[in-house]
């Protein structure tokens, strides 16, 4: 009794593991399907009993934050075995775009500099993907998406050397002007973007063989390709998301806060400022442009006139009611996009309003701009700052 | 050892500094004084490479450091405390302190340790966010934060600015000993002549950006007629 008493949390956690055990033996419906749910439960309970060690987040930072991408994955993938075609479309959707709002959450909250060119950074990783597989379709999934990063994160150095000399609503200004010509630009090189027509995937992303034998996923080829363009965005956001936490915490993200907050200070330390501005702009970039790149293979296919200004202003307003500067606020921005359009129809549905009238084609920018508003009077912080603040309340009240 | 020579610093048609010529030894406080305007933070801001000289030479040894990057006076071992101190708020004392050591090549658990033990209220506060530091506790982080890059040179910018005098007496006993037991050479800018005087062992007054006296400190202190034109009442 005294061992378990000591031994609180392994106790817990091997009781845990039991209960999933026999609860597997009982929801999966063969052999192969209890081994899968049986390993995600274990990894999920072995990650959380990890993190929840006394102390492991201060000593390990980078084991941790490995660990809390391997749970948050395996619950997430695990999870799109049970959505729905439409629920998986959505998740990836929100997931590439919150990796689009990340890079610019960097940029913002912890560069200090401001973009309104990320609709056009997104475009650049879409066409450069679809250009890509136009020409090369044997070319793997991983070496195309690298190949758009690279690219975004090239067109990102390019607008990122005159930026350093940019502030404030010049720089932005200069941004505004990229996202305002990137639709003419495109249509400058109609033989390979297609123009406003745009491109067409030569094939589509198609799952492996084995996954349709997991959990009845085989009834719908629909819910399979959907299930596997969710599950490769999560991946790859997961990767994202974790470079992007170490970015943060590590030397480079504090100079990059320290730039933001006092240049002077940064400059004495020993901090170049101009390459900390186009590292910022660079790695902004390019997460835009992986975000489009998913886009284009969750679509199957990339429309130019899709990366608008509009969409780089609702880039925007999503990091600010997310969170600047949290790597959550992205995710909470994320999922907000890719469920704003279901709930938007099932609001036009309740109200009567014609969805196909010029009323219903401006909902999408009315919420976000009354989001915007809202979360500006009630948590200027974002939601992320908001939820933080509660919590530290809470902490506070609780302590003796 | 510093050496500036016949320096001139411009703010567009203001001349901040005109032909400043002074040398700070190595291991020795040299204080520079004078009244607002005098030229005083563009004579730092010039020496770490803020402000670009419009003619002059600045030498640390054998380096030259006019018209270098202020990174890479940084990384030639000039450290920098500004006036205003130029902590950041929402990152704890331990964090500030990393970024000090950020560009330097040193042993960052040393240095650190070496910082509390100079500074014992930043090691017991280490975890805390500078924001809640009191403003001698700000002053000291700000200085720890640039010994921890193990500078030769330490600029001082009115360390004493919005301090109660007992803190600003402990903070500058703390300069003296770092300066006698690092052999670091100190500049320090004060406007507060009685404080400064009282730890250097040199002073340089600037006058509308010019020097008019450049002297040992104890000489300074002396002529009655320097101190009553140009710094007041010293006590």
């Amino acid at each position: 009794m005294k061992w378990l008493v000591a031994e609180r949390r392994r106790s817990l956690s091997a009781a845990l593991i039991v209960v999933a055990v026999v609860i597997t033996s009982l929801l999966a419906p063969n052999p192969r399907d209890r081994v899968a749910l049986g390993v995600a439960i274990v990894v999920a309970i072995v990650g959380v009993a990890t993190l929840t060690i006394r102390g492991f987040r201060e000593t390990h930072p980078v084991f941790a934050r490995a660990t809390l991408t391997v749970v948050a994955l395996d619950v997430a993938l695990f999870a799109t075995y049970f959505f729905s075609s439409i629920t998986n479309f959505n998740l990836a959707i929100g997931a590439a775009m919150s990796i689009v709002l990340l890079g610019l959450s960097f940029l913002t909250g912890a560069s200090g500099q401001i973009s309104l060119g990320n609709s056009a950074f997104m475009g650049v990783g879409a066409l450069a993907v679809a250009i890509w597989a136009n020409h090369h379709a044997s070319t793997p999934m991983v070496v195309t998406l690298l190949i758009a990063v690279a690219c975004g994160a090239f067109v990102g150095l390019l607008l990122g050397l005159p930026a350093t000399r940019l502030r404030g609503p010049y720089l932005a200004g200069m941004t505004l002007a990229f996202a305002v010509a990137f639709t003419a630009i495109v249509n400058s090189f109609t033989s390979w973007t297609g123009g406003d027509a745009g491109l067409q995937l030569p094939t589509a992303v198609t799952p492996p063989q084995w996954l349709s034998s997991f959990f009845n996923a085989q009834t719908s080829l629909l819910r399979v390709n959907t299930m596997w363009l969710a599950d490769i965005t999560i991946v790859v956001t997961g990767v994202a998301f974790f470079f992007m936490a170490n970015l943060f915490a590590s030397r480079t993200g504090r100079a990059m806060r320290l730039v933001r907050d006092n240049e002077v200070a940064a400059e004495l330390v020993g901090v170049s400022l101009p390459r900390a501005r186009v590292i910022a702009f660079m790695v902004s970039s390019a997460y835009a442009a992986l975000g489009g790149a998913l886009w284009t293979l969750i679509n199957n296919s990339v429309s130019p006139p899709t990366f608008s200004l509009a969409l780089s202003i609702t880039i925007l307003s999503l990091v600010v009611i997310g969170g600047i500067g949290t790597i959550s606020g992205a995710l909470i921005g994320g999922v907000i996009y890719a469920y704003s359009t279901n709930v938007i129809s099932w609001f036009t549905q309740h109200t009567g309003i014609n969805s196909q009238g010029n009323l219903a084609s401006q909902l999408p920018g009315i919420v976000f701009g009354g989001l915007l508003i809202l979360t500006m009077l009630f948590a200027p912080m974002g939601i992320a700052g908001a939820v933080r603040r509660v919590w530290a309340r809470r902490r506070v009240r609780m302590t003796p | 050892m510093i050496v500036v020579e016949e320096l001139s610093v411009s703010y567009g048609a203001v001349q901040a500094l005109r032909e400043v010529s002074f040398r700070a030894e190595t291991g020795v406080i040299t204080a520079v004084l004078g009244a607002n305007g005098a030229g005083k933070t563009t004579l730092l801001r010039t020496i770490s490479g803020l402000k670009e000289p419009a003619k002059g030479t600045i030498t640390l040894d054998e380096h030259s450091l006019a018209r270098q990057k202020p990174e890479n006076i940084a990384r030639l071992g000039v450290g920098h405390v500004p006036e205003g101190r130029g902590v950041i708020s929402e990152f704890t004392v331990e964090e500030n302190l990393r970024l000090g050591a950020m560009m330097a090549k040193v042993n960052l658990s040393d240095g650190l340790e070496e910082q509390y033990q100079r500074f014992p209220v930043l090691g017991e506060r280490r975890k805390q966010h500078a924001a809640k530091l009191s403003g001698g506790e700000r002053q000291m982080l700000a200085m720890a934060r640039a010994l921890i890059a193990q500078p030769s040179v330490l600029l001082l910018d009115e360390p004493s600015l919005g301090l109660a005098p007992q803190v600003t007496a402990q903070l500058m006993h703390t300069i003296r000993d770092l300066c006698a037991s690092k052999g670091l050479t100190v500049i320090l800018v004060e406007q507060n002549a009685s404080t400064a005087l009282r730890i250097a062992d040199h002073a340089v007054i600037l006058y509308l950006g010019r020097v008019v006296a450049n002297d040992a400190a104890s000489i300074i202190v002396a002529d009655e007629d320097l101190r009553q034109h140009y710094l007041g009442k010293v006590e």
